[in-house]
């Protein structure tokens, strides 16, 4: 009898193990900052959220990639070898990464402030600056997928669909740097704006709001100005325009002369011009950006 | 070691309004209540341990770290449950949880396996599967309670932990707290503004009021200090207040109403002698407590411990 009861008692303890204390590693700070840009990755794309939080993320990925895809297949199936150009891709991805960048910055920002969680981080081993440059890393990485992807689908397209891959690996390889300094320009540039936009923004749907605003106004106060000004001010003006220093960047990185009837072509500016406004503006936003965050700190 | 240990720490946030007042005392681990009124600083005090704000002067130090200069170090060995909302709503309670206990320096798989065990710890079964925003105000404050845990910390900081509940649900929080501080060995600082209800899991007892320390010690001695007896009278009998008094008891209040601070046994004696000689109709005698505000107007008790 003693020895049942004896039996039953160790099964029941083998089933209720207690709490148990954790022994094992502890990672650093920069575990943590890398943890939090992969779940703020996945968050962009709306992945491990409901399903309404990847319904914007699944058109906009469907929108960029499609073209590109549709583009190589029927290249393929007819031998007709004129693909989308890299540069006319970029510019048509800017439009759609800067509605991504309108919704999904809010995303992975006010929210975190709107429900508070923003203290649980901070009460974890980071700093407030961390946590934003983590954030922006994550934005700009999941821009990066939505304009360098599709760029890489056509360029293995190109490659893949000649008669000697090889060949015309040897031919287009030197693409990749301009496409990969380019599309990396391009969604920092964005992702950066929107993102010190959000950081004043205490909803989401403000926060969106005035990404979109920021990049209706601008264009649209540019191009007034533009046709007030007259001469050497007029020329220089399309600096202040996004939309069109987009442009002239990707033509000067592409190599690819402006078409005389554009804006960009008339303003016969260097295109390292327009490199140099997007890097100031990052710069711009990004101290904005962490300064808001630095707040957050004792 | 000391848990937590304060020298004249001040927080002030403008000229006029001072969070701590000069805050000095040591506290070893155990389960610390930590009371004060809404708006005492209880708040602050939390967030000054954490390395969130910066005392104005004096100095703290959690688990002999400084809050100056380890607070990453002290982040690592503390779970902090805010007051307020600080939960996703589109985020399932595993999963976040499990990037809680990553954020804290755990490896994935070892997160995962803590993160369902602490939920189930807090009695989150199924439904931690499920997208937080469909969870009621108890279910949220159990992933609030999760989330601390879930680094196994050494020190846990919860703040107003059973606000927003219901009775019951602030009957199974205080019993969380109390498995978490006996049976897992893990100090905790509860803070409430409701003495009656963090007394009966804490061992010890820190009270502030407008920022300045009322009291640190056992729970017990506090109860005693803090019990007062209501006695109720049919008639107007002003001269039974002046018996007590001279009799030596404490003794307030109106005519027909008085309040009389319990030393022990033999106060009871001494009021049932008195009535009885003043022939005094008594209606009703009961036990009450303080409110923690009326309790600091008290200087006795200020004065006593303070």
């Amino acid at each position: 009898m003693a020895e049942t009861q004896a039996v039953t008692a160790k099964a029941g303890a083998l089933y209720d193990l207690g709490y148990q204390r954790y022994t094992g590693q502890r990672l650093d700070r920069a575990n943590a900052v890398r943890t939090l840009f992969a779940f703020s990755l996945r968050t962009a794309f709306g992945l491990g959220r409901g399903a309404r939080s990847k319904v914007i993320p699944s058109i906009i990925l469907g929108v960029v990639f499609i073209p590109a895809i549709v583009s190589v297949g029927a290249a393929s199936t007819t031998g007709f070898t004129a693909l989308i150009s890299y540069s006319n891709h970029l510019q048509f991805t800017s439009f759609l990464i800067a509605l991504f960048a309108a919704a999904q910055a809010p995303e992975l920002i006010v929210t975190d402030r709107q429900y508070g969680v923003l203290t649980l981080y901070l009460a974890r081993p980071l700093t407030g600056v961390l946590y934003a440059l983590a954030k922006l890393a994550a934005l700009v990485a999941a821009m990066m997928v939505l304009t360098f992807g599709p760029q890489l689908v056509l360029f293995l397209g190109k490659v893949f669909i000649s008669p000697s891959p090889w060949a015309a690996f040897k031919d287009e390889w030197t693409v990749l740097g301009p496409l990969i300094i380019g599309t990396l320009t391009v969604s920092y540039f964005i992702g950066s704006v929107a993102l010190a936009i959000a950081s004043f923004a205490g909803r989401r749907a403000y926060a969106s709001a005035s990404v979109i605003g920021f990049f209706l106004l601008v264009p649209a106060a540019a191009t007034v100005l533009r046709n007030l000004a007259t001469g050497e001010t007029k020329r220089y003006l399309i600096l202040a325009h996004p939309i069109q220093v987009i442009i002239g960047f990707g033509n000067w990185i592409f190599h690819i002369q402006a078409k005389l009837r554009t804006q960009v072509g008339r303003a016969e500016l260097p295109g390292s011009y327009y490199f140099a406004v997007m890097l100031a503006v990052i710069a711009v936003a990004t101290t904005v950006l962490l300064l808001r965050y630095r707040r957050n700190e004792a | 070691m000391s848990l937590i240990s304060t020298k004249d720490l001040t927080k002030s946030f403008s000229d006029s309004v001072v969070a701590l007042d000069n805050l000095s005392f040591d506290v070893e681990p155990g389960i610390i209540g930590f009371v004060g009124a809404n708006g005492a600083g209880k708040t602050t005090f939390i967030r000054i341990l954490l390395g969130l704000l910066a005392p104005t002067s004096g100095s703290a130090s959690v688990l002999d770290m400084d809050v100056g200069g380890d607070r990453m170090a002290i982040r690592r060995v503390v779970g902090y449950m805010p007051e307020h909302d600080c939960l996703p709503i589109d985020v399932s309670g595993a999963d976040f949880v499990a990037h809680m206990g990553r954020m804290s320096g755990l490896p994935f798989q070892a997160a995962r396996e803590r993160a369902a065990e602490m939920l189930r710890h807090v009695g989150l079964h199924e439904e931690r599967y499920r997208l937080i925003g469909g969870y009621s105000t108890g279910m949220k404050q159990r992933v609030k309670l999760a989330q601390a845990l879930v680094h196994d910390p050494k020190l846990l900081l919860l703040d107003e932990p059973t606000n927003g509940l219901d009775p019951a649900g602030r009957e199974d929080m205080l019993g969380l707290i109390a498995r978490t501080g006996t049976e897992f060995g893990i100090s905790v600082l509860v803070t409430s503004h409701l003495l009656g209800e963090i007394e009966r899991v804490c061992e010890q007892l820190i009270a502030i009021d407008a920022g300045k320390l009322r009291y640190n010690g056992p729970v017990a001695a506090f109860t005693e200090l803090t019990e007062r007896l209501v006695v109720e009278l049919d008639d107007e009998i002003p001269e039974l207040a002046t018996a007590l008094r001279s009799r030596g008891l404490d003794v307030d209040g109106s005519a027909t109403l008085l309040r009389i601070t319990v030393r022990d046994d033999s106060t009871y004696d001494l009021i049932r002698d008195a009535a009885a000689e003043l022939g005094a109709p008594i209606a009703r005698m009961q036990l009450t407590r303080h409110k923690l505000e009326e309790l600091f107007r008290d200087q006795s008790v200020a004065g006593a411990h303070g």
